[in-house]
């Protein structure tokens, strides 16, 4: 069945989500926290060790990975929301209103989008005050194509929690979902190491991580081209990957939905 | 209209009825009898399994937009956002409904001046209490004037003063803004002060309508309460009680804590069938041997009885005690005589009521069952339940 998409269904619960990212302090400073942890420890710490890989020093190197998992983290919990709004009725209120399903789950995968990418423009201003990132006037255009790969980015992966949260009937299976699909997407897409120092099987698994080609754009937007491993046009494939992506996790998402309990 | 879970399970089992405009309609109903399903297929979130219904002159398969654009629907389970302020779901609501920025803020105040929320209407709603909460869905229900309003145990689970103060705000609505309502509720008192008319529904089947007047005097004649010192001894009077003619019907019921009794019920309920199965706790509970109106399994009545901790449910609730009902002619000038029966067969008595008819002894004359007195069909209760909520869910509609 066809359902006819309204513009203002889908803005009131972006809004919404907005709203309740913004009331959500504790929830922001969290993983902000967790996100200059890492940049901190591992990048000031390993990279004391390490140096640097091909001419760029640890903690610049490690910056985008660390900024990608705050956008995989923040998209993917706020796609498996639509579980708490089951469980807390809320999602009754939205069901019974004269609007398409559709348009409730395009807002909500808007709005997860819009707020994990804030996100990761916050991890990108602290990233950039630790000093990862050499201030150029080439760094102003790319952070804000970082802000747009971001955006799709998280568009994928809210539409994957979205998907997952349709699926799974309660909250208890997340630690599950935590342990097998978002730390392995994490760990895979490059954070740590460059892609050439893991052995063959590694790298072969590495290219099935939508994440990798977000990070491997980031880099590229915030540190220039010479750190592009795809080759000269491989932004033009990460795009690719990361619009491909998008495209079926919100089509597989928004499917699920429409026909998940109440 | 009809619907039928899992093949197996008629929630809702060829039910017909009309509810005039601006009158307030009544199911009642104990948990399961399919009160709820019957408004889901109303607004359109379950499609019936066969039959159709036109709610405010639309159909609900046709043109279920229509339906739900004049319809509000106030759900059993709370369904506000609570890290929202009462303003802000309130602003959801009107946004989804369409409803233009003037209007839209225009109305907000007034639903909130209704439902007295005005000066609490920018706290975040997860500091309301029960009865706020409810009265802030009530408002949201209204706020894009619907003509019919449905109202899912509007009380449940609320403080008798603040039950007191929705049925008002219930009756308010109705009279000034000539609303249809239409609320399920497993209250009689509920309904017997709300409700124009009443519809008494059993297994998914309309067992009888009509006002709260006419239901009454279906039932001619008094009712006769007794209570005993010893409720065990309650057997040796009756064999003796059932050989008089004049005494029409007789009945055990659970005395004065069946509300307690209840709400303890409730809530294992909810614990049950948020995730954990009964199939572990309850061997062969889900073998489907519970077909829509049959009887429950001697066994499962015996586990049942064993679980609540009395030996068998004709006898003592936990820490409650039964009473007698007789439904007698002329019941005043039989007391004497039931006092000597009780001397004769050495029973004493504790105490001896006379009343008139109230909804509950018409519920049970037409079910057989006490509406209160949920223990009897527990957990053919619950288990409809289980699978009605899991079922409920492949087939709601978008």
């Amino acid at each position: 069945m066809v359902q006819p998409l309204s513009g203002q269904a889908i803005y009131v619960v972006l809004l919404r989500e907005l709203k309740r990212y913004w009331r959500a302090k504790a929830r922001i400073i969290s993983s902000m926290a967790q996100s200059f942890f890492f940049l901190a420890i591992f990048g000031l710490g390993l990279g004391g060790f390490l140096g640097g890989f091909g001419g760029i020093d640890y903690l610049s190197y490690l910056a985008p990975g660390v900024i990608g998992m705050g956008l995989l983290f923040g998209s993917v919990f706020s796609g498996v929301s639509v579980i708490f709004d089951r469980q807390f009725g809320f999602m009754k209120e939205m069901l019974v209103a004269p609007v398409s399903r559709t348009s409730i789950v395009l807002g909500k995968i808007l709005g997860g989008a819009m707020t994990a990418s804030i996100q990761g423009v916050i991890l990108m201003i602290v990233a950039g005050l630790m000093g990862a990132f050499t201030p150029t006037p080439a760094l102003v255009v790319g952070a804000l194509s970082a802000v747009g790969v971001m955006l799709l980015i998280t568009a994928g992966f809210v539409g994957l929690g979205v998907a997952i949260g349709s699926v799974l009937s309660d909250f208890h299976a997340f630690q599950l979902l935590a342990t097998f699909v978002m730390w392995p997407l994490f760990m895979l897409s490059g954070v740590f190491f460059p892609i050439e120092v893991a052995p063959f099987p590694l790298q072969v698994v590495m290219l099935f991580d939508p994440l990798f080609y977000g990070v491997e754009l980031l880099r590229w937007c915030l540190l220039g081209a010479g750190t592009l491993i795809l080759g000269p046009f491989g932004w033009l494939i990460a795009v690719g990957v990361l619009v491909g992506f998008a495209a079926v996790m919100v089509g597989i998402g928004a499917y699920l939905f429409s026909r998940a309990q109440v | 209209m009809t619907k039928v879970f899992d093949n197996e399970i008629r929630a809702v089992d060829g039910i017909s009825f009309t509810v005039d405009e601006g009158e307030i309609l009544g199911f009642l109903g104990p948990n399961g009898a399919g009160k709820t399903t019957t408004l889901n297929m109303l607004a359109t979130l379950l499609r019936p399994t066969s039959g159709t219904a036109t709610v405010n002159v639309h159909d609900i398969l046709a043109e279920p937009d229509a339906v739900r654009r004049s319809i509000g629907y106030v759900f059993q389970d709370p369904t506000l956002d609570l890290e929202l302020t009462g303003r802000e779901n309130l602003d959801f609501h009107g946004r989804l409904y369409s409803l233009k920025r003037d209007v839209r803020r225009q109305r907000i105040e007034e639903m909130l001046e209704l439902v007295q929320l005005t000066d609490r209407a920018d706290d975040l709603v997860k500091t309301y209490s029960g009865g706020m909460k409810r009265r802030l869905e009530i408002a949201r229900g209204l706020l894009h004037h619907p003509q019919v309003l449905f109202l899912d145990e509007p009380t449940l689970g609320l403080d008798p003063q603040t039950r007191r103060s929705i049925w008002e705000h219930i009756q308010r609505l109705n009279q000034d803004k000539n609303i249809t309502i239409i609320l399920t509720t497993h209250y009689t008192e509920e309904a017997d002060y709300l409700c124009d008319r009443i519809l008494i529904i059993d297994f998914g089947k309309i067992v009888a309508l009509d006002t709260p007047d006419n239901l009454k005097a279906r039932l001619e004649g008094d009712i006769v309460s007794l209570a005993f010192k010893d409720p065990a001894k309650m057997v040796k009077i009756r064999p003796l009680l059932e050989e008089k003619d004049w005494i029409r019907r007789i009945s055990v019921v659970a005395s004065d804590n069946s509300h307690a009794t209840m709400s303890h019920m409730m809530q294992m309920m909810r614990g049950m069938s948020g995730g954990v199965g009964m199939g572990g706790m309850m061997p062969g509970m889900d073998s489907g041997n519970v077909r829509g109106g049959g009887k429950m399994p001697q066994r499962m009545r015996q586990m049942l009885a064993q679980s609540m901790g009395g030996e068998d449910d004709q006898r003592g609730l936990e820490g409650g005690s039964k009473r007698l009902n007789l439904l007698v002619d002329d019941g005043g000038h039989r007391i004497p005589e039931i006092v000597k029966l009780a001397d004769a067969s050495e029973v004493v008595l504790e105490s001896v009521e006379l009343h008139k008819p109230t909804l509950d002894d018409v519920f049970l004359s037409v079910t057989g069952r006490n509406i209160r007195d949920e223990q009897g069909s527990f957990m053919e209760t619950v288990r409809r339940h289980r699978i009605i909520r899991q079922a409920r869910g492949h087939r709601v509609r978008g």
